[in-house]
């Protein structure tokens, strides 16, 4: 019990993605003008995640691992037109708002990491923890930065006005660039948070604390190929 | 000239990263080394291209006919998967040249959303299939010159003194949000 | 070959059942999204354009089939105590970006057009989204269908100046809504 309530809360503060655990950034910064977006998303997030990590906790001694990739697609890609029908029946708005980033939910590296990290070798009670704590993590996460985005960027906050007639919108803050930003400086505060306090606790520094995306499967291969062009570009530049 | 200003619209005004926030995996991931995200940059043109040519022929030759419409999600990420597949297995034998330069980046194209995404938006769009493809190309052209430039700042970043908490991914959305200001500028062409 | 056997009885397995829960979702919630399409996407214009009606039109809304041919249209009523009072039917001509849709309202006693409201349209932001607004829209209000036209084409409508494409697009949705209506009226008059 107690570890399954570590595998809960871990999703919500020491490995809360995206900003510990740098996944699926598109539709974080594409769907957070506004609070009320980053919640719906997220909750999208939570039933796909869950689901997925329940279900392929349950097959995953079934499926052959050659084709386990192919499995985990087909798994989340039903889950993914499920919610878009539901969303569809009984929050028309909230689809015609997220727009083609419900769809995308599917290459969210979020739901095929987390199969590929953990469900894949973990019971399926285990998956249905972690799958709920990162779920719930990203959807505090969207949630966040499409209030920080919404208050500057429109002066209001789930639609409810905040700062009263005189206050200028920073319209900048609900467009493309305000989304880069701010979420590069939040990811900025996080390390610096997590360099300030290992120093306060008197720890040693994980020298590859800060954020980034390691945790993609498939950034990992990746690392080892920039490191090897770099290299190799700083052997020519020598020569 | 509708076609013209398409091509021009989305490779400028409504990049596929800077402006629709799709593909920002690899472009984090591989815009550290110029080489690298050359490759990549056409790795997923040519993905795109092909992802977008079979994806419109299934949803108008499968999908459209047989009143499918609501499994277009699942039935393009699996066409998507195959693709890649099948692409990565082709050039292994008959290309190795190629494979040796553009084969690492294949697998991490799967799960790319700027490919599915464009697949998706085409049909959003309403587009015909010339269009489309061009449409896709154009992305694709969006996405090389958004990653390149991209990579070669974040080169000078090595020799540049930066807080040590901004490293990496941080400098590198503050960058790419300056970079989206600068694009917002092509607004007005249009 | 035993493994390549499970790989396919296994994948095979999990499309199959996950295409079969699909297809009971799907129907279980095709007709409430078809309610809610309507309600959010045509709502809002069939608020403006049947400002009297004291019914629901998207509730009573009935699919007509146009006589001699097999085109089925549908149809939004529009009662007051009762008795039909107007009828919205929407229509689409080509614009600049693609189909301009527009629901059209009638005078069911008076066969004039109500007013019209723009659903979808796929017109340059700023240009051809113009012809949403009430300056222009208004101009069609208690208009014999007949001269709901651009004035260079015979008809008593302004285009906006630089937007003719898409107050094109606007006449000839009207010009469409209006045929179907003039071929149903018959009908709607004893449906309801």
């Amino acid at each position: 019990m107690a570890t399954m309530m570590q595998e809960f809360t871990k999703g919500l503060w020491k490995e809360i993605p995206p900003f510990r655990l740098v996944l699926g950034l598109c539709p974080v910064l594409a769907v957070t003008n506004s609070a009320e977006n980053g919640l719906g998303m997220g909750a999208a997030v939570i039933f796909v995640l869950t689901l997925s990590n329940v279900i392929i906790s349950l097959v995953r001694k079934i499926i052959p691992k050659k084709v386990r990739i192919v499995g985990f697609i087909a798994i989340a890609a039903s889950l993914v037109v499920t919610v878009e029908m539901l969303m569809q029946a009984f929050a028309y708005p909230l689809y015609q708002q997220l727009g083609i980033f419900v769809p995308l939910i599917v290459v969210n590296c979020i739901i095929l990491g987390r199969a590929e990290g953990f469900a894949s070798k973990n019971p399926p009670h285990m998956a249905l923890a972690d799958g709920l704590g990162m779920g719930i993590g990203f959807t505090i996460s969207l949630t966040f930065i499409g209030s920080i985005r919404e208050s500057l960027g429109a002066g209001t906050l789930f639609g409810v006005d905040l700062f009263g007639p005189s206050f200028e919108p920073f319209t900048f803050m609900v467009q493309a660039p305000g989304a880069f930003i701010s979420l590069g400086l939040i990811l900025a505060g996080m390390n610096f948070f997590t360099a300030w306090q290992a120093k306060r606790n008197g720890v040693e520094l994980d020298p590859n604390f800060d954020a980034g995306c390691r945790g993609c499967a498939a950034c990992k291969g990746l690392e080892k190929i920039v490191n090897q062009k770099k290299l190799e570009r700083l052997e020519s530049a020598k020569s | 000239m509708d076609i013209f200003l398409l091509f021009i619209s989305a490779i400028f005004v409504n990049n596929i990263i800077l402006a629709q926030y799709l593909g920002l995996c690899p472009y984090l991931g591989c815009s550290k080394e110029k080489s690298v995200s050359i490759g990549m940059g056409c790795a997923v043109t040519f993905v795109m291209f092909m992802a977008t040519l079979l994806t419109y022929l299934m949803q108008k030759n499968v999908l459209i006919p047989f009143n499918l419409g609501y499994l277009q999600t699942i039935a393009f990420i699996l066409v998507i998967a195959s693709l890649v597949q099948f692409v990565e297995m082709f050039l292994k034998k008959m290309v190795p040249p190629l494979y040796k330069s553009l084969g690492i980046f294949l697998p991490l194209i799967t799960t790319n959303c700027a490919v599915l995404g464009v697949a998706i938006m085409v049909h959003r769009k309403e587009l015909d299939i010339t269009t489309s493809l061009l449409f896709s190309v154009a992305s694709g052209l969006g996405f090389i010159l958004a990653i390149v430039v991209m990579a070669s700042i974040r080169e000078r970043f090595e020799i540049s003194r930066i807080p040590r908490a901004m490293k990496g991914v941080p400098i590198g959305l503050v960058m790419a949000g300056i970079m989206s200001l600068a694009f917002m500028a092509f607004k007005g062409m249009i | 070959m035993m493994e390549i056997l499970r790989m396919v009885v296994v994948l095979s397995l999990i499309t199959g059942l996950s295409g079969f829960i699909l297809s009971t979702i799907k129907v279980a919630t095709d007709p409430i999204i078809e309610v809610q399409v309507l309600a959010n996407v045509q709502g809002p214009a069939l608020k403006q354009v049947l400002m009297q009606a004291t019914n629901d039109p998207i509730a009573d809304r009935k699919q007509l089939t146009l006589p001699g041919t097999e085109q089925e249209v549908l149809v939004f009523p529009s009662m007051k105590d009762g008795k039909l009072q107007a009828v919205a039917i929407e229509g689409a001509g080509p614009g600049y970006g693609g189909d301009v849709n527009v629901i059209v309202g009638f005078d069911v006693s008076a066969d004039t057009v109500l007013g019209i409201s723009v659903t979808t349209h796929k017109e340059t932001p700023g240009l051809g989204t113009r012809i949403q607004e009430n300056a222009f829209t208004k101009q069609f209000r208690s208009k014999d269908p007949a001269k709901a036209t651009l004035k260079k084409d015979g008809g008593d409508i302004d285009a906006i100046s630089g937007v003719t494409v898409s107050s094109v697009a606007v006449t000839d949705a009207v010009k469409q809504a209006a045929g179907w209506y003039a071929a149903l009226k018959d009908t709607i008059k004893t449906t309801w």
